[in-house]
């Protein structure tokens, strides 16, 4: 079982990358913060006595049932919501707000006093942030669990409740989708 | 995968590695906050848990069963084992005044009542009269 250091460790390792997959799912960064708490403190506080090696498969299943929490909630909310506005669409406020606006802002004013070439740099890192944020939710999921979170074939599949042959399927399609999407901008890496 | 689509996904890797780098400050500190509100609420390892049940179990039997027993010690077990034996004797006594009185009122209407004069044309009466006057 996971020693207090290890799941500690482990949670330090894992939470930027689980909030910037969370960010990419909803786009709202404070949200994006809620669900990675609250998927640290459900592995913590159910799974913390598990082998520190099933960690990863655990908290990335927690962290995608986390954010479909979060949709659903969203979703009755914006039911009752168009239903006491009456003609305001659901789902329209976040329509108006789009996290990359502001990052490519922070990004932009940053990157803004260094040098030619690490502007460049920075503003490729938005590109292809902003590019994987486009991908479809499951081709991003198993692209990031398998490349970013070092997870292997079975425990994707585990953590995504699909098969292996559709981990492979989501992956092969998102980086082809994203070289080709990137090629379009003139990206190459 | 081939060996391009690899060095391609690892390269979107390395990208989106430099990109984490540049959170927030206020970010960060919200992850390590959220971190540590996790850790305050672990839950305990399970090896310690079978520990603390097997001790639990320990110092319940050795109170109960050690050499110099405690009066509380002793009561505990003596009173409930005494309540159920003599529950278990009420009961049966209960149960055996219950049938013989059962059994007096069936002989008290026998014997009171006339009978019936189909039971005389009961030839299994009969047999029964002939042979309990034998």
């Amino acid at each position: 079982m996971a020693t207090d250091k290890e799941l500690s460790d482990f949670l330090e390792h894992v939470e930027r990358r689980a909030f910037k997959q969370a960010a990419y799912a909803v786009r709202k960064e404070e949200s994006a913060l809620d669900i990675v708490q609250d998927a640290m403190i459900k592995l913590a506080e159910k799974y913390g006595d598990k082998p520190a090696a099933e960690l990863p498969m655990l908290f990335q299943r927690i962290l995608q049932t986390t954010i479909l929490d979060y949709f659903r909630r969203e979703k009755v909310r914006n039911t009752w919501v168009s239903l006491f506005s009456g003609m305001k669409p659901a789902g329209d406020e976040h329509e108006d707000f789009d996290i990359l606006e502001t990052y490519e802002s922070e990004q932009g004013s940053s990157a803004a006093e260094s040098s030619a070439d690490q502007v460049e740099r920075a503003q490729m890192l938005d590109l292809i942030d902003e590019e994987v944020q486009k991908l479809p939710a499951r081709q991003r999921e198993a692209f990031l669990m398998r490349y970013w979170q070092d997870m292997d074939v079975a425990e994707t599949a585990l953590a995504m409740g699909c098969s292996e042959g559709s981990v492979k399927t989501h992956c092969s399609r998102a980086t082809h989708a994203l070289a080709e999407s990137l090629k379009a901008k003139g990206i190459q890496l | 995968m081939n060996t391009d689509d690899l060095n391609f996904a690892y390269k979107v890797r390395h990208a989106l590695n430099e990109k984490l780098d540049d959170l927030p400050a206020s970010t960060t500190d919200r992850l390590a906050a959220a971190r540590k509100a996790a850790m305050a609420r672990k839950k305990a390892d399970a090896p310690a848990r079978v520990a603390a049940r097997q001790n639990v179990l320990s110092v319940v039997s050795s109170h109960l069963f050690a050499e110099p027993l405690s009066w509380l010690g002793r009561m505990s077990v003596a009173i409930p084992l005494l309540v159920l034996v003599l529950g278990g004797a009420a009961i049966y006594q209960f149960e055996q005044e219950q049938q013989i009185a059962e059994l007096a009122e069936l002989d008290a209407a026998v014997l009171s009542d006339e009978l019936p004069l189909s039971a005389y044309m009961d030839h299994g009466f009969n047999a029964y009269l002939t042979k309990s006057a034998q």
